[in-house]
């Protein structure tokens, strides 16, 4: 539990707006104490003759009402700030890390499923926490209501009490943290299944495997109900448990009325008690499943903290401001992103102001590892990066990134408009600066035969276009950031062949302050380059043009 | 929008009668549970009665009825929890398998319309999303009227103006539903909506934060995430106040119930009322929170509800295309393959993807001969991969007919069309499972030496030693990684490993480097030898493979055709 100290820090800097919202649903608890309380005792004394006021009781219920919406508002109010903060610092703590390596990666369904672990942490307070804390207040006002019959009922209402409002939901909450990962493996094998499936419909349908595939899918569907079944069956049984403990804590109090089991009480007294024990075990019967929620809520967090851990072998964030010039040099630089394994292998290279280099190979001899150590995204085990002269292990992080702009293989495009996907936050951008970053990837005319132009919503990672034109609005993004040094990670990618060398071509116009590095497995031949290499077993192989 | 609204309701209710008799069954277990509640209380009544009258000992028949009940009630509630976990997994199944049949009678033209990761979430996600409305709301929305109406005719049947009471204040429950309800349900489907769309958003700013970060805005970007929700929490709050009203309105129902019945019996029991009629007003007031229950039990599901609409709008969207069937009676015809090859006649077909954009293929014809290799080339969005898709059977011609070995490919049945036909594209999809059965699933009756022969052909042997298990290394989801060339050696096994007379490709090295690309044409010439051949292609590389028909086309048509 420890490693969980960030959330709860989260949770204590919004303290006080919890604390009242809890307070909130004491007294609320307290008012329903009252209220069934007075109608027991009122109910009682009429029904022996005694003479009866009614005022506590009218103002028993309406301090019900009134209480119980104050304490909502004040409990989902503090839930939605602290919900905000959480996800805040979820986004902080990922960017500071875990995110840029994710640019190396494909993981966008690992981060799904971590934006869904945040989102399962809303119910801890409203869900968990609440209804534990006044059930320990129900507890203090049964037992005290208890005592002014008997000690052995307060003795054995109490234990009923503590066993269905805390020793079967801790025991629920073991159960369901247990069975968690269990449960979480065979729903993903389900749906890794399910994506095969469709996947691989084409295959499938060729050669003749759609059955087989099929039921493959649904034997994995079998094995995690059976999974979730087990679990369903558990939380049955404990419910039935807590169903029947709460019964018998009612024939407790009721024998105390009688005087069957215990001393017999005063008859006002004992139904007095009986109300009041009645509610409270009505209060705490579901509390059972709020044990099954913390053990799913206690794996979420641990996820989601873990996420946010900065990895090993992240490079530092660095002091210095970004320098003047951006000349690029490696020096002797040997990487592998395993122990063990090494990409780069004493590789030296040198990239004056301005100049265009490219660097060909095959898929995975290296070439987006050396992007990567550009971008400070992972350190070399040996050797050195220099960017105008400093090393850039000594460069502010943020500062470092500003100067090297990177277009990768898979620049996300946000579901959002071509203006907010160009920007990306940055302000201060003229409207001449956008058009002519969108001149030269070559989709201006496209955006401009948009109905909205530059505010048209360009869908969930660019659905409402086609890969083609999204590629090249992450061109242009790219082109349009103030950075001197750009790295173009496979340009040409979805673009097709006549639109790749017009934009290829482009470049040869740029603006020859900027430095260019292409990574690309092919050239097309319209290229105007410096340095041409190629990466062949871990080493640079420098070619003359 | 109206239609649409229309289909989606005709939906739901098609899901709520497939699920009829789970529900009813739930409904009535509960009723069962309302029912031995009221003989519970009604015990518990005459106990604190005979109690509170005589002061004396009670009548242990009333004790033994009030544990009888509270067992029963107990049993009831287990059963209706067991058939709630069994009646959402069954439906789940249900429509998981109504599902599955839709996709495989559309077939792989459903890719072209929508994302496989969108239609994978529908099977799974969209669909387990459903278990609280099979589970809870169904059941909820059958039992509360009756649960709530034959408590208040009971409590009537004993004690008339407690009756009275209580009905009436039931009766204010619609009306308070109403008043607040209407008012806030609208406001907070925006609100939901609002919401919804910050949670997407949300995720789609993870997602890519990898961009964000690298392109050193992460900072600024996290305060408009922080602004933009600190708004979303304001308005939601507005709303928030008046939608719980609502809800306090039902506490404000049973409360008023339960003090007014209090207060107005005080004038029946004035110096001590008889056994019988203490019994019925202390049976009436412990039946308030009874009358109650159905109409919570039903509040706490309403989420629940909103999951239907989702997941059957994602359903409605799935694009309606024609069935790939063929009549089980037509006359099964067996397309003539010889040594060379198969024959395949292409004649005057026409294709449209949708209605009004212009066609995708218009009045194509052509001939290759059993053995003949013809390269498909043309800009992309030239029709290439429409003709493809249709003669892989995916998609059917508006106009014309295609004859493949001398049998029309519409009147064959699918599975002796595919038995004539192999497909190599741009990336294979590996399935996770093992590099044996990757291959292998291709034609699982092949003998361990095809198996080899199809290894070497494909030139697998040269990375097969690389492999941490050879064979047996897992592959696909979360196992070792293929680069492109090695992957697409694996479809060219399963194209060895399945013989048939027809191959198709789909610009199968266009992800490759030009050294590996040089590697995989040495692996193709050996597998298009016996075979007639469509090769879509960029690369000129393909011009060196030998004697080629060329067909151009551009805007549906073919342009050129020729032999090189």
């Amino acid at each position: 539990m420890k490693q969980l100290q960030p959330l709860w820090n989260i949770w204590k800097s919004r303290g006080g707006r919890l604390l009242v919202g809890l307070l909130l649903a004491e007294l609320s608890v307290c008012a329903v104490f009252l209220l069934m309380g007075q109608t027991g005792s009122r109910l009682g004394l009429i029904a022996v003759g005694g003479v009866a006021a009614f005022g506590i009781l009218r103002f028993a219920g309406a301090s019900r009402i009134i209480l119980r919406y104050l304490e909502r508002l004040a409990t989902h109010d503090a839930t939605f700030r602290v919900l905000a903060d959480i996800r805040l610092w979820f986004y902080r703590g990922l960017a500071k890390g875990a995110a840029a390596g994710l640019g190396f990666r494909r993981s966008g369904d690992l981060l799904s499923r971590l934006v869904a672990d945040v989102q399962s942490l809303d119910s801890f307070y409203l869900r968990i926490l609440v209804p534990l804390a006044t059930a320990l207040l129900s507890l203090c006002i049964v037992l005290g209501i208890c005592l002014k019959g008997s000690v052995l009922l307060a003795f054995s209402i109490g234990i009923i009490f503590c066993l269905v409002a805390f020793a079967l939901p801790t025991l629920m909450a073991k159960i369901s943290y247990r069975w968690g990962p269990e449960l979480q493996r065979t729903q993903a094998e389900m749906n890794n299944q399910a994506l095969d499936l469709v996947g691989g419909m084409r295959e499938l349908r060729i050669f003749g495997q759609e059955d087989a595939a099929t039921e493959r899918f649904l034997t994995a569907e079998d094995v995690f109900y059976t999974a979730q079944r087990r679990q369903g069956r558990a939380m049955a049984h404990v419910h039935a448990l807590s169903l029947l403990l709460t019964r018998l804590g009612v024939v407790f109090a009721l024998a105390g009325c009688t005087g069957f089991f215990f001393p017999k009480e005063q008859a006002v007294m004992g139904i007095t008690i009986l109300f009041v024990v009645m509610t409270a075990l009505d209060n705490i019967v579901d509390l059972p499943r709020a044990g099954l929620l913390f053990g799913r809520i206690r794996h979420a967090a641990e996820r989601v903290v873990e996420a946010t851990i900065v990895p090993n072998g992240t490079p530092g964030e660095g002091t210095e401001p970004a320098p003047n010039g951006h000349e690029i040099e490696g020096k002797n630089i040997t990487f592998g992103w395993l122990p063990g394994k090494t990409v780069l292998h004493n590789v030296n290279f040198r990239i004056r102001e301005g100049e265009r280099a490219a660097l060909i190979g095959p898929s995975g001899a290296g070439k987006s590892s050396l992007a990567a150590l550009l971008l400070k995204v992972v350190a070399p085990k040996k050797g050195s990066i220099t960017l105008g002269g400093h090393d850039i292990a000594s460069i502010q992080t943020e500062a470092l990134r500003s100067k090297v702009a990177w277009l990768s293989q898979s620049s996300h495009l946000f579901d959002d408009t071509v203006r907010s996907n160009l920007l990306l936050g940055r302000d201060g951008i003229s409207e001449d600066a956008i058009w002519a970053a969108l001149e030269q990837a070559q989709i201006a005319d496209f955006v401009r035969s948009l109905p909205d132009g530059l505010d048209s919503w360009i869908g969930e990672n660019g659905s409402h276009i086609s890969g083609g034109q999204g590629r090249r609005i992450a061109l242009a993004r790219v082109l349009l950031s103030d950075a001197p040094v750009l790295i173009l990670d496979e340009p040409g990618s979805g673009l097709d062949m006549e639109t790749e060398r017009a934009f290829l071509a482009t470049l040869n116009q740029l603006d020859r302050s900027r430095t260019i590095l292409l990574i690309t497995h092919r050239l097309t031949g319209v290229e105007q380059l410096d340095h041409l290499w190629t990466i062949q077993d871990g080493t640079l192989i420098s070619h003359s043009l | 929008m109206k239609a649409d609204k229309k289909m989606l309701k005709s939906w739901v209710r098609q899901q709520n009668s497939a699920n009829r008799s789970a529900t009813m069954t739930m409904a009535l277990v509960g009723m069962c549970n309302v029912l031995t509640g009221m003989v519970l209380v009604w015990s518990l009544a005459s106990i604190l009665a005979e109690l509170l009258a005589s002061g004396q000992g009670v009548a242990l028949r009333w004790l033994v009825l009030f544990v009888l009940a509270s067992i029963l009630r107990v049993i009831l509630g287990y059963a209706q929890e067991q058939l709630a976990v069994s009646s959402g997994e069954k439906a789940r199944k249900r429509l998981r398998r109504e599902l599955l049949a839709r996709f495989f009678a559309q077939g792989p033209a459903l890719l072209r319309h929508q994302h496989s990761a969108a239609l994978a979430s529908l099977l799974t996600d969209r669909i387990e999303a459903l278990e609280g409305y099979f589970a809870r709301w169904l059941p909820a929305s059958a039992l509360w009227v009756v649960a709530q109406w034959s408590v208040v005719l009971v409590v009537f049947w004993q004690n008339h103006r407690a009756g009275f009471i209580l009905g009436g204040c039931c009766l204010f429950l619609p009306v308070f539903q109403a008043v607040f309800g209407i008012a806030t349900a609208v406001a907070s489907r925006r609100q939901l909506l609002a919401l919804n769309r910050l949670q997407v958003r949300f995720l789609d700013r993870i997602r890519g934060i990898a961009t964000i970060v690298l392109s050193g805005n992460a900072e600024k970007d996290a305060q408009n995430l922080g602004r933009a929700a600190d708004e979303l929490r304001q308005r939601t709050m507005k709303v928030l106040r008046m939608a719980f009203l609502t809800s306090a309105s039902t506490d404000i129902a049973m409360i008023v119930a339960l003090v007014w019945i209090v207060i107005d019996q005080r004038h029946s029991l004035l110096h001590g009322g008889s056994i019988p009629q203490t019994t019925s007003i202390l049976f009436a007031v412990l039946m308030v929170p009874e009358a109650f229950a159905p109409f919570r039990a039903l509040s706490a599901a309403y989420q629940d509800r909103a999951q239907i609409t989702n997941s059957g709008e994602a359903i409605q969207k799935l694009p309606l295309l024609p069935e790939l069937t063929v009549k089980e009676s037509a006359p099964r015809l067996v397309p003539d393959r010889t040594d060379k090859g198969i024959d395949l006649d292409v004649r005057n077909i026409s294709y449209q993807w949708v209605e009004d954009r212009p066609l995708a293929l218009d009045d194509v014809s052509f001939h290759l001969k059993a053995g003949d290799i013809a390269l498909l080339t043309g800009p992309s969005g030239a029709g290439k991969s429409t003709l493809i898709e249709m003669l892989l059977g995916f998609i059917r011609p508006r106009e014309g007919h295609i004859l493949l070995g001398g049998a029309d490919l519409q009147a064959l049945q699918p599975a002796d069309m595919t038995r004539q036909i192999s497909w190599i594209g741009q990336k294979p999809v590996i399935f996770a499972g093992t590099l044996r059965e990757n291959i292998m699933f291709a034609a699982p009756a092949a003998s361990e030496k095809q198996l080899q022969e199809a290894l070497e052909a494909s030139a697998i042997v040269d990375y097969l030693a690389l492999l941490p298990d050879g064979l047996e290394t897992k592959l696909g989801e979360g196992g070792y990684g293929l680069s492109g060339g090695q992957a697409q050696r694996i479809a060219i096994a399963r194209a060895f490993l399945k013989d048939a007379p027809l191959l198709i490709m789909d610009e199968p090295t266009a992800h490759l480097d030009p050294a590996t690309e040089q590697d995989i044409l040495v692996s193709l010439r050996r597998l298009l030898k016996g075979r007639t051949a469509l090769i879509s292609t960029h690369s000129s590389q393909f011009h060196n493979i030998g004697e080629t028909v060329h067909l151009a086309i551009e805007k549906g048509r073919v342009m050129e055709q020729e032999i090189l």
